[in-house]
């Protein structure tokens, strides 16, 4: 394993707004890694400063231990962005052929024409008529032209219907397990939870977890019980309280809850105190919530 | 080299594949050169100097716009849907891009020079020797360089709508002070002196002086070679500050 990307304390401000603050990580050659986090996180801003399309005012970035400028940088990686856009007045085929010759060591035109997944009739249709869903298909392809070791895509999946969704990341896998390096943003949990062996969670501009889902998930994640109680009061609430493996106690929706790191031992030591509760339920956190707390907590803290 | 070839084939296949392009550049002037030419006596004393003098009018004029308006307005079009952006991810050099917009651009020049000579000689009957239809289609080849650093900085622009305002305003306040819709004498004077500072005047006097047999002036070249530097450096200026993000 090697570090294929490397941001170091980057910070990019546009005016007087800080999109992205003191932001550092490295991605190893072979990852996929999402960066996570809601509109407006400074997510594609941070993409932009990967590409060389933007220059953070602080920090340093560098993509094989160069600049993201260098041609040598350029092709080896294969970016498909956020609002895919094609020159228009060219046929589809024309245009692979095109982005192909760009590249030392281009794909073969086959599988790219395979991964449009156009109709030979599409193929020699000028790209201006066609859908929205099929341009982003044939970005896609333009995206993997040129054989990239890297690739970077920007929120991939938005305006694709189910079916392309799912080719999109069927073929993402396949390319993960080529040993390509694949970096991509997403505001969708599942996605990044389902796809990436590790996430990057930003909110306002900063990286708030750093981990593969799992990690973030036992690290942040609190599971809680909830129950009622016939003889609740300050005496119940007392005794809960003093029980260790539960670290609060509050209610929502007309039942006590207490968040605890481990629900079984919190039910052990519930039942060994022999506290007067019924109709007991655990929850387990989802990774939603985790992904509200965390957002939350930092407006609370910017707040 | 093969990255230039076909940056070269691809600029000349979407410029040919654009039916505005058919319009706006060859339509216009030929229809333009024939209303005043046979339809609008113009009281022209010598009609055959009139006709060669209008047919080198009208091709300037179509090249001037096209190195304009197409040319600004397509790379303002491509900047905004995000094209460009794409190609600086390529490892495309910047400068074979660029090169290969130039040499579309004259290809597409040097086929309206083709196209509307051949309408002078079809329409009104227009002949020179050859060595003068060469020279003429030479200069207003080599000429229309400065009108391609005013399409550049056109180019400069943010939004499409602005982009083609500013080019359309600036095209025709440029042809007409400049005499190339009508000859420059029959102007005002205030208006003829800022004329024959423009580099429109110039561009289309090259030619005039051509299909009478007479070299483009000295002030022709100097003014127009003048206009290229300064709209070159202004154009490289503000792509620097843009890109400087």
């Amino acid at each position: 394993m090697s570090t294929v990307i490397e941001l170091n304390h980057v910070k990019k401000s546009f005016k007087n707004r800080i999109a992205v603050n003191d932001v550092s990580f490295q991605i190893e050659s072979g990852s996929v890694t999402a960066i996570l986090g809601p509109n407006g996180a400074g997510k594609t801003t941070t993409l932009s400063m990967m590409l060389g399309l933007l220059e953070p005012n602080q920090g340093s970035v560098k993509l094989f231990g160069r600049s993201p400028k260098e041609r040598y940088v350029r092709e080896r990686i294969g970016v498909m962005l956020q609002h895919v856009s094609i020159m228009d007045r060219l046929k589809v085929k024309e245009i692979l052929e095109l982005t192909r010759n760009y590249y030392p060591h281009p794909m073969d035109m086959e599988f790219l024409i395979y991964l449009t997944g156009l109709t030979p009739k599409d193929l020699n249709r000028y790209t201006e008529k066609l859908s929205g869903g099929q341009k982003r298909s044939l970005g896609f392809a333009m995206a993997l032209a040129g054989d990239p070791d890297v690739l970077f895509f920007d929120e991939p999946t938005v305006g694709l219907d189910t079916m392309a969704r799912r080719r999109f990341w069927e073929t993402v896998h396949k390319l993960a397990s080529q040993g390509k390096t694949i970096l991509f943003t997403t505001h969708y949990l599942q996605e990044a939870d389902d796809i990436a062996d590790r996430i990057i969670l930003f909110n306002q501009g900063s990286i708030v977890a750093d981990g593969t889902p799992a990690d973030i998930k036992s690290r942040i994640l609190h599971s809680s019980l909830s129950f009622l109680s016939d003889q609740d009061g300050p005496e119940l609430r007392r005794k809960l309280a003093s029980l260790s493996p539960i670290t609060n106690c509050y209610d929502k929706d007309g039942r006590i809850y207490v968040a605890t790191d481990d629900t079984d031992l919190a039910l052990a030591a519930i039942f060994g105190a022999g506290l007067p509760v019924h109709d007991i339920r655990i929850h387990s956190g989802s990774l939603d919530e985790v992904f509200e707390q965390l957002t939350i907590n930092q407006e609370e803290i910017a707040q | 080299m093969k990255l230039v070839l076909t940056q070269f084939k691809i600029e000349l296949l979407r410029i040919f594949r654009n039916p505005y392009y058919v319009f706006w550049s060859l339509a216009m002037p030929i229809v333009f050169y024939f209303i005043f030419t046979r339809v609008i006596s113009t009281g022209a004393t010598d009609a055959v100097a009139w006709n060669k003098h209008y047919l080198m009018s009208m091709t300037s004029f179509s090249v001037m716009g096209s190195a304009i308006m197409t040319l600004g307005i397509r790379l303002v079009q491509e900047r905004s849907q995000g094209w460009s952006t794409f190609m600086r991810i390529t490892p495309l050099p910047g400068a074979i891009f660029f090169l290969g917009k130039m040499f579309g651009q004259m290809i597409m020049h040097l086929s309206s020079i083709i196209c509307i000579f051949l309408a002078g000689y079809l329409i009104s009957g227009v002949t020179m020797p050859v060595h003068l239809w060469i020279y003429c289609g030479l200069w207003i080849l080599i000429a229309s360089l400065p009108f391609l650093a005013v399409g550049t900085l056109v180019g400069c622009m943010k939004r499409v709508d602005t982009a083609s305002g500013v080019s359309n305003a600036l095209y025709l306040v440029m042809a007409i002070l400049g005499g190339m819709w009508m000859p420059i004498d029959i102007l005002p004077k205030l208006m003829q002196a800022i004329g024959k500072w423009l580099p429109s005047y110039r561009f289309g006097n090259g030619a005039w002086e051509l299909v009478q047999g007479n070299p483009p002036k000295w002030e022709d070249i100097l003014v127009l070679a003048g206009y290229f530097i300064v709209f070159m450096l202004i154009s490289l200026y503000t792509r620097r500050r843009q890109e400087a993000i």
